[in-house]
């Protein structure tokens, strides 16, 4: 008997015929040279077929060429088992999504795109894993993804003033839901899990004098429609930012240190979504490229050599080769921080922490998938290896990692590799190297 | 071996040209019509120029492989520029084309250039292989039709380099192959070559050719678009 959904997997898979350009050339183009396994942090880890990211695309184009080419219909199997999808999910799962393949591949595949289909085709069977699945439910009722009414998020900020007061001896004001020239939105986990990021953008303007503001309806960009394939979330998730950047009339929208908020509010939505020819009302930028002239010009006065560690700066995926912000966080980075070593190789060629994709926020019984219990932190823990050792030749001892994704895996990572390096945000740095009279 | 004289030499080659230009008209026009995203890698091309030599600079000089597999690079880039050169070094079958030089010359020229180039070639194609059985991320990923599509490349290019190097297998280009395709394309009267490896390394080229718009050869006219997706600000 065949697997009950294996009609709609099918359906899913064939829908690439009439599909966009980029999925129709990757069923057709592939040489299957193995590049991309010699350029991709999963597999280098751990070198077993399922983690090879040809073999893994090979799952859509095996089941796209057996139903829709003679040579496939006449040498490839067109259904799938029950186990045989699961193994799917698990192995859609494994790929981070950090898109390096497609720097080295002759061709520009970027197999994080055929990812996103096996993913997306799981999800419309409500087969997403469970936290992914959840964190999108919260994120549609609540409209943050971490669960917080507007009281819960305003009584969080008022608390992170008062560990700036604490921290820096001055008195700071976030301010939100107020017309201002800046709407500013950091990562979900920014205002509860990584403060220190939120409070040393919260230092900035206030070091800065800038008119800015936070929305309680848009307080994060975290947006796992990317990651699931949900294009209607994404849309959903994404409209937020928009209706509030319109209600409080800005004329910027600024996306703190989150990759993916970024790449969706720049460029994959945001103008593409609400734009007129692609023109949005207000501009959207990041916090390195708002912040970077302040540094320059010596509104924020820092004294680099109060950091007292050596730091490297790791590119997050979507920052680095999907947006091209690369030197903005660098330059700020060496104005508040003393030692600043490189690792190599680096920005657009930067390797994935291994966290990418969703990844970071499935461990243990989180990452339970409809089938049962998936965990995920296994195969991260270890894709995550290349990026220790990568750190590990710098001598660094902290890791700045502008992005909560990156940020929550290499916290992880360097704990379980008992690295002794700490790990957080660029702006956090702020807070140590202020000069504030 | 008339028969196969009739089918190789007089029905296939119409056959060949037919699949070969509607099948890739066909699906060059399919990509054409298909939607397009946004999905730059940065730092990505900022205008039509640039964009232009960037996709040229990976189609001419395989910048991405070079920086991600040098060793892949070299055989790769020294079997897809022999194949180049080769493929157009073909003219001296259909015409006698000179470029510049006297005929005796260009034959001579053109004889050891061809030859080099073919015994390369083959070097090349072998190496291809001898990886692709040999390193298992590539193993585990190569399908009967990546075999086959080399096996099919190194039996071209074992017969073409037969018809160069051995004289029993040697075929005059002036007074065979020049008249037949002449005839065969101005619909005259058609003299077949006798010689099988002639016949045979016609045939294989015929089968690349009609195979080439169903299978991963599609990466030709593919490399084109998918460049430029990714460049593409």
């Amino acid at each position: 008997m065949s697997y009950e959904h294996n009609d709609a997997i099918v359906k899913s898979v064939n829908a690439i015929r009439k599909g966009p350009r980029v999925l129709q050339l990757y069923m057709d183009i592939c040489a299957k040279c193995g590049t991309c396994a010699d350029n991709c942090h999963v597999y280098q880890a751990d070198p077993t077929p399922e983690k090879n990211p040809a073999k893994r695309s090979d799952l859509i184009r095996d089941l796209y060429k057996a139903n829709n080419t003679l040579m496939g219909r006449m040498f490839k199997k067109g259904e799938l088992t029950k186990e045989e999808f699961e193994k799917w999910v698990q192995n859609f799962y494994e790929c981070s999504g950090c898109r390096r393949c497609a720097v080295f591949c002759p061709y520009g595949i970027d197999n994080s795109v055929l990812t996103r289909k096996g993913r997306a085709t799981a999800h419309n069977l409500g087969m997403s894993p469970v936290r992914i699945k959840d964190t999108q439910d919260i994120s549609d009722k609540f409209g943050n993804d971490e669960a917080q009414p507007p009281k819960a998020i305003i009584a969080a900020l008022e608390f992170l003033e008062e560990e700036v007061e604490d921290e820096c001896g001055v008195k700071i004001k976030i301010p939100i839901d107020e017309p201002a020239d800046i709407l500013f939105v950091p990562a979900s986990a920014d205002l509860i899990s990584f403060p220190e990021t939120m409070m040393g953008v919260g230092l900035f303007f206030h070091m800065a004098g800038l008119s800015w503001t936070m929305s309680t309806e848009a307080v994060d960009g975290a947006n796992f429609g990317l990651f699931s394939g949900d294009d209607a979330h994404m849309k959903r998730k994404n409209k937020l930012l928009h209706d509030a950047s319109l209600k409080f009339g800005v004329k910027t929208l600024c996306i703190g240190e989150c990759g993916h908020a970024y790449r969706i509010a720049k460029k994959i939505g945001g103008p593409n979504y609400w734009g007129e020819n692609g023109k949005l009302p207000y501009e959207v930028t990041n916090i390195f490229e708002l912040a970077l002239p302040y540094f320059k010009d010596g509104t924020i006065k820092v004294d680099k050599s109060k950091f007292e560690h050596s730091v490297t700066y790791h590119d997050p995926c979507n920052f680095a080769r999907s947006c091209g912000v690369t030197e903005e966080p660098r330059e700020i980075l060496n104005m508040i921080a003393a030692d600043v070593r490189e690792m190599t190789p680096n920005r657009q060629q930067n390797w994935c922490c291994g966290g990418g994709g969703g990844l970071a926020v499935m461990d243990g019984k989180e990452g339970v998938t409809a089938f049962g219990e998936q965990t995920f932190m296994d195969s991260r823990m270890t894709a995550g290896k290349v990026k220790v050792d990568q750190l590990k030749a710098t001598g660094a001892k902290y890791m700045a990692a502008p992005c909560a994704n990156c940020k929550r895996h290499i916290g992880q990572l360097l704990e379980h590799y008992e690295t002794g390096v700490e790990s957080g945000g660029v702006f956090d740095i702020l807070l140590k190297a202020a000069i504030l009279d | 071996m008339d028969f196969v004289k009739l089918v190789v030499g007089q029905i296939l080659p119409f056959l060949t040209i037919l699949v070969l230009v509607v099948g890739l008209a066909m699906r060059v026009a399919k990509w054409s019509k298909a939607p397009v995203g946004k999905m730059t890698i940065y730092p990505g091309a900022k205008s039509g120029g640039e964009l232009i030599a960037g996709v040229l600079k990976e189609v001419m000089l395989f910048r991405g492989l070079f920086q991600g597999n040098k060793g892949l690079w070299v055989g790769s880039y020294i079997f897809h520029a022999m194949l180049f050169f080769i493929f157009f070094g073909h003219i001296r079958v259909f015409w006698e084309a000179l470029f510049f030089l006297p005929e005796d010359m260009q034959g001579m020229v053109s004889s050891w250039t061809g030859g080099t180039f073919g015994v390369i070639l083959l070097i090349a194609a072998t190496f291809l292989m001898i990886r692709r059985f040999m390193i298992g991320s590539v193993r585990e990923i190569s399908d009967m039709e990546d075999y086959f599509a080399l096996v099919l490349i190194i039996a071209i290019v074992l017969t073409g380099d037969a018809m160069r190097f051995w004289g029993a297998a040697h075929i005059d280009l002036a007074t065979e192959t020049r008249p037949y395709f002449i005839a065969l394309f101005t619909f005259g009267k058609v003299v077949v070559p006798s010689n099988p490896w002639f016949l045979a390394h016609f045939l294989l080229a015929q089968v690349l050719f009609i195979y080439m718009p169903f299978s991963k050869f599609l990466h030709i006219p593919g490399i084109f678009y998918s460049q430029s997706l990714v460049q593409k600000l």
